[in-house]
């Protein structure tokens, strides 16, 4: 074991509510062992240690949740067909165990950048986000802030409510929802999220002082971060996580 | 065959895995070939929190020997290796550095990751 596996901390914790949000995505909220503390950042994820197959395999999990939220950690996720970690955590029910490590990762948002900040989902990408906007919506009132969050369909608007209470309370707050394939009835914006970045942050000004941050699946993130830095944005002002 | 020796900073034992890198991928994590899946495919653990996803940084090593043996860096992975603790010149993430050649490679894994905040 290398110095830094054997001072890392393996954390337990129990399902204590399990949230369907549409037919493949779920919310499992995990409460941590009473004798336990973990301090994260928004963005970060945990790495579970799932028994699968005789082994541990090891699945990273933004946290959905907020940080001041305390001991009851949020993740959301896919149902994935062939995906041997979704599998398991959705056959798993309320009061079982599950075991991970963290928090990791550096797709964090400790303080609200002194620039208009656009943060831009992709389905279950709301994730490590949500907890940036609770954050940057809770400071006082300064550059602007977008949510640009695109799904399939509706049902895949993840947090929809809240992202619109959010809109009507902060001033400085818009919410922006984009469907790829939305059914008929749908009379907000449809088609590509790559497309409308290009038309709206691109092609629609010439600001380029705007931060991003980006997290999807896939190779949109890539592609929307070589998009925006292509433009003129500078590097560091396009943070993303592609999973 | 490839050689891929293993140095520790913290002085444990060197490891050192031969393989065929036409035999990739050795197990389920990180680019087949690389050097996360060598040394996992091998029985030797490196961390790896995201699943060798390159989403963090936990898997970073420093290439001390054959560094033109390993596939380039992408975009994603400099990114992250921006944000790894005692980044040198030679950094790479294991799950994303694949060994290309029949040839020796030797990496350092280093003491820390900044990536936990506990």
């Amino acid at each position: 074991m290398t110095d830094s596996s054997s001072s890392r901390v393996t954390y337990e914790a129990t399902i204590e509510r399990i949230f369907q949000h549409n037919v493949d995505t779920r919310s499992f909220f995990l409460r941590l062992r009473s004798d336990q503390h973990l301090t994260w950042k928004a963005g970060q994820f945990l790495s579970l240690l799932l028994p699968i197959a005789g082994g541990i395999l090891i699945r990273p999990y933004s946290i959905a949740s907020s940080p001041e939220e305390g001991n009851l950690l949020e993740i959301c996720l896919n149902l994935v067909p062939d995906g041997p970690g979704s599998q398991y955590l959705f056959a798993r029910t309320v009061g079982e165990t599950l075991r991970f490590t963290g928090p990791w990762g550096t797709f964090v948002f400790d303080q609200p950048p002194q620039a208009e900040c656009v943060f831009i989902a992709d389905g279950t990408g709301i994730a490590p986000i949500r907890p940036m906007i609770r954050r940057a919506v809770a400071g006082e009132s300064g550059p602007p802030l977008q949510l640009l969050y695109s799904a399939v369909q509706e049902s895949g608007l993840l947090y929809r409510q809240e992202w619109e209470a959010y809109a009507q309370v902060c001033p400085w707050f818009s919410f922006t929802p984009l469907l790829s394939s939305p059914v008929s009835g749908w009379s907000g914006l449809q088609g590509s999220l790559v497309e409308y970045v290009e038309r709206r942050y691109v092609s629609g000004d010439g600001d380029r002082s705007r931060h991003f941050y980006i997290c999807g699946v896939g190779q949109q993130v890539t592609q929307l971060r070589d998009l925006l830095r292509h433009a003129g944005y500078q590097r560091r002002a396009v943070q993303y996580e592609k999973w | 065959m490839a050689k891929l020796r293993i140095l520790y900073e913290t002085g444990e034992p060197e490891k050192i895995i031969e393989f065929d890198p036409a035999q990739a991928p050795f197990q389920h994590d990180g680019q087949p070939g690389s050097i996360l899946d060598v040394l996992l495919g091998h029985g030797i653990e490196l961390e790896h929190a995201c699943g060798g996803n390159c989403a963090c940084t936990t898997c970073h090593v420093i290439v001390k020997k054959g560094m033109a043996h390993l596939s380039e860096n992408s975009e994603t992975e400099d990114d992250l290796l921006d944000k790894a603790p005692g980044l040198t010149p030679t950094s790479r993430l294991g799950c994303q550095a694949v060994i290309n050649d029949d040839d020796e490679v030797v990496v350092m894994v280093p003491r820390y990751t900044i990536n936990q905040q506990v």
